[in-house]
């Protein structure tokens, strides 16, 4: 295609830009080691820097922050309690004004698995899966309002503008699948925070996430073919784009992104034919709708997410994030952050656990069945946790200083508890696990390193850990 | 004191651990309580191990006694004897910081801490200082860093194989290519050339005819003509202003959690374009920027200018608790974008450290952030034309005197007669006035508003204008108040008035439907003051304020009850909370009653609001006694006023009265309506000015600490005002602590200067502030984005972490150029374009490429992709819908304006923007990534917008010119690529365009058409379509 093959060099710096390569050291060691590959997709799988036990990572978003205190983290003290003043409550906590006084949890709570993991009663599907789970009951951060705890979960810090962690997950290693898109959303009413949350950020729009929404029902834009021409029109045209863009490239033959964009076209093509594929849940099996309860008003959205994340990681997709839309309970809470408990942690969180107890749990047992949960990772947990103390009568407010959030599959010790939460569940007090520490130990399962995965931006090498971040090992399988 | 609390803890020590010597015994306890914790929870980020594995935490170590003493960035761990001040104590003790970070330690190993502090903090261990002492920045030396430097005067150079024509910039280039022993390359075709120039300064594909004269242009400067049409061609601006826009991280919305729209928010934008098509010189474009609403007070212009300081992510909920970090972040975001777009400096580290790299210390940044302190984000409205308002204003006063006089004609001469008439056999029918009369307004003024009259008496909202406007009015002009004043007048010739009431309406129209204005609804009266005059001036009698006693109201909280509207107390309210959501009354009885004046009485009634006013309202009276009650139905004033004067006058209409009378005498009488009706719509129609509501600065603002690791819990004193003194020069204060002001480098001034006036004095001063830095930025700028890469590669780090220029003299003497055209970016344009080195070729030569792979040397002119405003702009040029409508509220992409005037709202990013990488809008942008994915190429095959321009493209090739095929390819061609296809692409393109003829059947003209799409499209979708040579 060139006729001077040893000008395919990299011209002073427009080749790793064109390649969507900063000068981030891992990302440069897989350039080099690929670099023809790399040239011409950037998307193009790259090794990890040590051998991953996980491939892919589904995140169960719980949009709104549910309770810890009224889900996995068990607190009889609390429940005790109930009305008495909350020793140590500390009004900064909120994002409102609580009354400082216990509000014991409304749920039943029982043992389950050969782990013995007290559950509420809002999960019983889930709750069968409790010996795949491993639980970090110390999470915190520093935000205490959704968008801004939001960001901070999935990109490292709350300031806007940098990459989340799908988008750095997918610069670091690629996609397995080249038809398919790399980091995919999913949701129904946007998430408060809408783009930010899972923004590409500085990273090249090479990283940035495919966005499903469930009441277009997963269209993608510009996917489906235009219906005045067919096929055969199609590929006569794209055959022409080819021939042309190629005599046009040999031109211009220290340009290589243009032989990336000519490959691209071919992609596209393939990737019209590959994502509707990969959308039809038609093509599953009745048992398999019933079991992710599709059919139900109460959860079968986010039955059909749930079930289109298991085809997507399936088909190599690196990393799918749902976040959990609004039950039909009728609550007061508001579409964008369904499970945010203010006024009746109750009714919310009744009406917020039926909508993803059964698809969750059906997620897991079908990535099980299907030995995809021993490369793929599932994590179930929102923007932070909700005040042990009462806000109003019968809500919670939020809380950053402690809650808890459950992984299962590839990589992490099953029926496994990780860091406690103080005796009313109000702050985590040992073995903490901030943000950038959960990213940290995400990476290095998906065998990175968090202090080397690295981009250059404005002058300075950014990491998603930012300056902190330790792996807990502790939970390593 | 030190010596003396040693001593205490010396007799301490013996008395808790006995008979053993102090210090054996301070370290028994060391050993046994002290070290264990340290070495188990605070080694692994503060030790020397740790500093050898960067594994270091806050500059701390705590594995030498010294090191404990010396402390790391927020100062000493320990102060021996004192646990409270001591850093390790607070800590431990989760106060400020959390240590360790896993969780609080026990109280007992808390308290242990506090007793060895107590002690005196006895320590064995020996350990040196910390080796890894906090780096003193060396000003001195820092200024020697290439781009710290003053502007150098250079001279092209000369050499025997540079021909002597050769323009300065070539002569560098030249230089550099002879040095590294490449060929020089041949100029590029016309046609390129125009399609490179047409792209770089407007961002938009030539058309076929500009194209065709610049190729039978053959006279020399045929380029310069082309080059100074486009510079003069007002969508240089749209084009130059994305640049910028880019580097100052502009958007319309807040970001964060409800990413809040910014309606006044594209006025920034619009300013920017304007700037660049007036050419405004740049150091004034940034002083304009910095403090635009200092330097020109209350106009349109400075509040549009200072949009740059305001255009970052601000969050939309703030509460008490989350305040102040918030405060820091907004003044992070502004300091971090000056420092990338102005000056090429990355400033964001330095808010909680020393810069690591370039010679910036804590206190410069805080000395900026304190110039910025009184800088808080609002929206403000402004008259963009104030003296066609007050024109405007003048011409109405003037055209409404003839209404004035048409009136006086019609009481002079028409109103006897037919008032006489009228007297004779109307007025007697007509009924007895109800209790209640409701007030007809002869004016109503508002502080905050606009109000306007109804039928039945009903006064009614019309707008709001933003605290902080200057406006002009009836009165003059002023600054709008953030407290609503109406001023209503009314008059009446009636006697004997025993209650006032005012009615509150709800109305769709309003928040919450009302009554109030306030977001919620509510309103809060603070004081409701009616003053009666004597309405003919001559009268002697005096105005008097009438005592009012609030004796009913509709709705009324116990704790802020009606009475508090009359108290004379302004600080109480009657307030009317979002509850009522219905129409609510109060009743006030004239304490004595009003009499009234002989020749009538003018009532003023003075209504004082917290906040927001009234939407809509009424005022009556009622002439009947025992009026504690809102019953009874109510009529306008007219008939009543009639009456009275009739009856004062034995039943006459005295002369004296008949221009008064045309108004109450206008319901009953057709003629009397219409002039007098005439007047009143003429009056409404008062010009008020072309009120615009602008995102930009608003007052308020706090002092700015300095923050030790840039936490707001460690403040370490106020910072004041300053500037970066690595970048300052030729004053002897600029090595001390604190530089006030750029302005006292410069000169000094009579009277204080705004700090931000001082900011900008600096930024732009070439002999004495950072004019040299900022030149040298801003030619690199567009040499970048001329030639697809700056002299120095990373345009926003001019830093010793970036790119050193590959060019040195070039850039220098660009810089110098630019100072020397009084930073006229316009002729620097011209000259960059019309070198040899823009017009060359972008052919590759081996050898060269050899010697230089990658184009250091600039030997030949790399292909672009066009930015995604360029795509999507060219994709409606060549279609032929592109709508040029300039400035204005952004769109969205069903709009065919150019996207310059796409909303940028932080959340829901345009995607076919975002796709083809137009930047994040949070952080400053200095050089936008161009990748290269499938979803893009999706969108050229299958969106619809795309296939709407292939069918538009081809209707305007079947449609003019040369009718058969080839001819339609050939024009397609020319409008898509500005050149003609060779035969071998032309024969391509038949045979393609046959093809999918004969796949849609019939040899029709329809599905010819159809067929000539496909080509269209498959001209859109050519990577010659969005790369430009």
């Amino acid at each position: 295609m060139f006729e001077h093959p040893d000008l395919i060099l990299p011209s002073r710096r427009s080749f790793l830009r064109q390649s969507g390569m900063g000068f981030g050291s891992l990302a440069l060691a897989s350039l080099l080691q690929g670099q023809a590959t790399a040239a011409v997709n950037p998307l193009a799988p790259k090794p990890p820097e040590f051998p991953a036990k996980v491939k892919s990572i589904i995140w169960l978003f719980m949009t709104g922050a549910p309770s810890q205190v009224d889900t996995w983290d068990y607190k009889p003290e609390l429940q005790k309690r109930d009305g008495q003043t909350l020793a140590g409550a500390d009004p900064k906590t909120g994002f409102f004004t609580t009354s400082g006084k216990c509000l014991k949890s409304p749920f039943a709570w029982k043992q389950h698995g050969e782990s013995g993991t007290w559950v509420s009663d809002l999960f019983p599907h889930l709750s069968k899966h409790v010996d795949k789970m491993c639980f970090l009951h110390s999470m915190h951060l520093k935000q205490n309002n959704h968008a801004p705890a939001s960001i901070e979960l999935m990109c490292g810090t709350n300031r806007p503008g940098l990459p989340s962690l799908g988008s750095w997950v997918t610069y670091g290693l690629g996609t397995e699948n080249q038809d398919l898109p790399a980091f995919v959303v999913m949701h129904e009413t946007r998430p408060r925070g809408d783009d930010q949350i899972w923004s590409a950020g500085f990273l090249p729009k090479t990283y940035q996430a495919l966005t499903l929404d469930a009441r277009r029902k997963e269209t993608i834009d510009n996917l489906a073919r235009d219906a005045k021409h067919d096929d055969a029109q199609q590929r006569a045209q794209l055959d022409l784009i080819r021939r042309l863009n190629q005599e046009h490239a040999a031109q211009r033959p220290t340009q290589t992104d243009l032989a990336a964009r000519i490959n691209s076209y071919e992609l596209a093509y393939r990737m019209q034919m590959a994502a509707p594929e990969a959308l039809d849940i038609a093509k599953e099996t009745a048992a398999t709708h019933q079991a992710y309860g599709l059919n139900q008003p109460e959860c079968g959205t986010f039955g059909r997410q749930c079930l289109i994340a298991r085809r997507l990681v399936e088909r190599g997709v690196r990393y799918v994030q749902i976040f959990a839309g609004k039950g039909v309970g009728g609550d007061g809470s508001v579409n964008d952050v369904p499970w945010d408990c203010h006024t009746d942690v109750e009714k919310n969180h009744r009406s917020c656990g039926q909508y993803v107890d059964q698809p969750a749990a059906a997620l897991l047992g079908d990535l099980a069945a299907r030995g995809l949960l021993e490369s793929t990772l599932v994590i179930w947990g929102g923007e932070f946790g909700r005040t042990s103390d009462s806000q109003g009568a019968k809500g919670r407010d939020h809380n950053p200083n402690g809650f808890t959030i459950w992984m299962a599959g590839a990589g992490v010790k099953g029926g496994f508890h990780f860091g406690a939460t103080d005796e009313f569940g109000y702050k985590a007090v040992t073995n903490k696990v901030h943000v950038n520490d959960l990213h940290a130990t995400l990476l290095h399962l998906l065998g990175l390193n968090h202090e080397r995965l690295t981009y250059r931006f404005n002058g300075r090498d950014f990491r998603l850990t930012d300056v902190a971040g330790e792996v807990v090992h502790d939970i390593l399988a | 004191m030190h010596a003396w609390l040693t001593l205490v803890a010396w007799l301490c020590s013996v008395s808790l651990v006995g008979a053993q010597t102090p210090s054996a015994a301070g370290h028994q306890f060391f050993e046994q309580k002290i070290r264990p914790v340290l070495v188990q929870h605070c080694y692994a980020c503060h030790s020397e191990e740790a500093a050898a594995k960067k594994k270091l935490k806050g500059g701390l170590l705590l594995d030498s006694a010294a090191a404990m003493l010396t402390g790391g960035d927020s100062g000493p761990a320990l102060v021996p004897g004192k646990p409270a001040e001591s850093l390790i104590v607070q800590a431990m003790k989760f106060d400020g910081y959390e240590m360790p970070p896993t969780g609080k330690l026990s109280d007992a190993i808390v308290a242990d801490f506090v007793k060895w502090v107590e002690l005196g903090a006895p320590d064995p261990r020996q350990g040196k200082k910390p080796a890894v002492a906090k780096r003193e920045i060396d000003l001195v030396a820092g200024r020697k860093f290439w781009s710290f430097q003053p502007l150098t005067n250079v001279t092209p150079p000369t050499h025997a194989k540079i021909p002597a024509s050769a323009g300065p910039i070539d002569r560098f280039v030249l230089a550099k290519q002879l040095e590294h022993g490449l060929r020089t390359n041949v100029r590029t075709s016309k046609e390129k050339l125009i399609r490179r120039a047409y792209f770089d300064l407007i961002g938009l594909p030539p058309t076929p005819e500009q194209v065709q004269a610049f190729v039978d242009d053959e006279s020399s400067d045929a380029f310069a003509k082309v080059v100074d049409e486009l510079l003069a061609s007002e969508h240089y601006g749209e084009r130059w202003a994305r640049h910028w826009l880019d580097a100052a991280r502009y958007a319309e919305s807040g970001g964060y959690e409800f990413d809040g729209f910014r309606p006044g928010a594209y006025h920034y934008r619009d300013w920017v374009i304007r700037a660049l098509n007036a050419d405004l010189p740049y150091d004034e474009f940034v002083r304009m920027q910095l403090a635009g609403d200092k330097l020109q007070p209350n106009s349109y212009d400075g509040a549009a200018a200072v949009g740059f300081l305001v255009a970052g992510p601000y969050p939309g909920q703030i509460t008490a608790k989350t305040v102040e970090g918030i405060r820091y972040d907004q003044l992070d975001d502004m300091i971090m974008t000056i420092g990338g777009s102005m000056l090429g400096l990355t400033m964001g580290c330095v808010r909680c450290h020393d810069h690591k790299y370039d010679p910036i210390p804590q206190q410069d940044y805080y000395g900026i952030a304190a110039s910025l302190g009184k800088t808080v984000h609002g929206a403000r409205s402004y008259d963009r034309d104030p003296e066609a308002t007050r024109a405007a204003q003048e011409k109405h006063r003037l055209e409404h005197e003839k209404f004035v006089a048409a009136v006086k004609q019609f009481a002079a001469t028409e109103l006897p007669k037919r008032f006489a008439a009228w007297q004779k056999t109307e007025l007697p029918k007509q009924p007895d006035a109800p209790r209640w009369q409701t007030f007809a307004a002869v004016e109503a003024d508002a502080e905050r508003s606009f109000l306007k009259l109804l039928p039945a008496g009903v006064i009614a909202h019309d707008g709001s204008v933003t605290p902080g406007t200057t406006l002009r009015r009836r009165r003059g002009a002023g600054q709008v108040p953030s407290a609503e004043v109406y001023k209503i007048q009314v008059r009446t010739h009636q006697k004997n008035i025993a209650a006032l009431r005012l009615d509150a309406f709800t109305d769709k129209s309003l928040p919450q439907r009302g009554p109030g204005l306030n977001n919620d609804g509510s309103f809060q009266l603070l004081e409701l003051t009616v003053t009666a005059a004597p309405l003919d001036p001559a009268a002697k009698e005096k105005p008097v304020v009438l005592k009012l006693k609030g004796v009913f109201a509709g709705a009324e909280d116990k704790d802020q009850p009606i009475a508090h509207a009359v108290d004379g107390k302004p600080e109480t309210a009657w307030v009317v909370k979002t509850t009522a959501k219905k129409d609510n009354a109060a009743v006030f009885e004239i304490d004595g009653g009003l009499p009234g004046f002989a020749s009538g009485t003018q009532l003023t009634f003075e209504l004082r609001f917290r906040d927001q006013g009234l939407g809509r309202f009424r005022l009556a009276m009622s002439v009947e006694p025992n009026p504690a009650t809102w019953a009874g139905d109510f009529v306008a004033q007219h008939l009543g006023e009639l009456r009275a004067i009739l009856a004062a006058n034995k039943n006459q209409l005295p002369p004296t009265l008949h221009e008064a009378a045309v108004a109450w005498f206008s319901p009953f009488d057709a003629e009397a309506g219409k002039v007098y009706g005439a007047m009143q719509t003429h009056a409404a129609a008062a010009p008020r000015g072309n009120l615009t509501e602008v995102y930009t600065t608003i007052a308020g603002g706090q002092d700015v600490f300095l923050l030790r690791r840039g936490e707001v819990a460690n403040k370490a004193g106020k910072a004041e005002p300053g500037v970066l003194q690595v970048l300052s020069r030729g004053n002897a204060n600029v090595t001390t602590a604190k530089v006030s002001t750029a302005t006292s480098i410069t000169k000094t001034p009579s009277e204080p200067v705004d700090p931000r006036v001082s900011l900008g004095e600096w930024m732009t001063d070439v002999d004495y502030g950072a004019g040299p830095l900022l030149a040298r930025v801003i030619v690199n700028r567009m040499w970048q984005h001329h030639f697809g890469e700056g002299l120095v590669g990373t345009p926003n780090d001019f830093g010793a972490q970036g790119d050193a220029p590959s060019h040195p003299e070039l850039l220098e003497w660009l810089a110098g150029e630019l100072v020397r055209e009084g930073w006229r970016l316009k002729p620097l344009h011209r000259r960059l374009l019309l070198s040899e080195v823009y017009q060359q070729s972008d052919q590759v030569d081996p050898a060269n490429a050899k010697i230089d792979p990658s184009n250091r040397w600039l030997w030949h002119h790399k292909p672009q992709r066009l930015e995604a405003e360029m795509i999507r702009d060219a994709l409606l040029a060549v279609g032929g819908t592109l709508d040029s409508k300039m400035y204005g509220p952004s769109v969205l992409d069903d709009s065919p304006r150019r996207s310059i005037y796409l909303r940028v709202k932080r959340s829901e990013l345009i995607p076919l923007m975002t796709m083809f990488d137009a930047p994040e809008p949070t952080q400053s942008i200095g050089e936008r990534i161009s990748t290269t994915v499938p979803t893009q190429s999706l969108v050229l095959m299958n969106s619809p917008f795309v296939r709407l321009q292939a069918e538009k493209l081809a209707q305007r090739i079947r449609t003019s010119g040369d009718p058969s095929l080839a001819g339609a390819v050939d024009r397609a061609y020319q409008i898509a690529f500005a050149r003609s296809p060779s035969n071998g692409e032309r024969s391509q393109m038949l045979a393609f365009v046959k093809q999918q003829q004969a796949a849609l059947g019939a040899d029709t003209p329809a599905n010819a058409d159809k067929a000539l799409v496909e080509f269209c499209h498959v001209l859109l979708c050519l990577n010659e379509f969005m790369y430009v040579d």
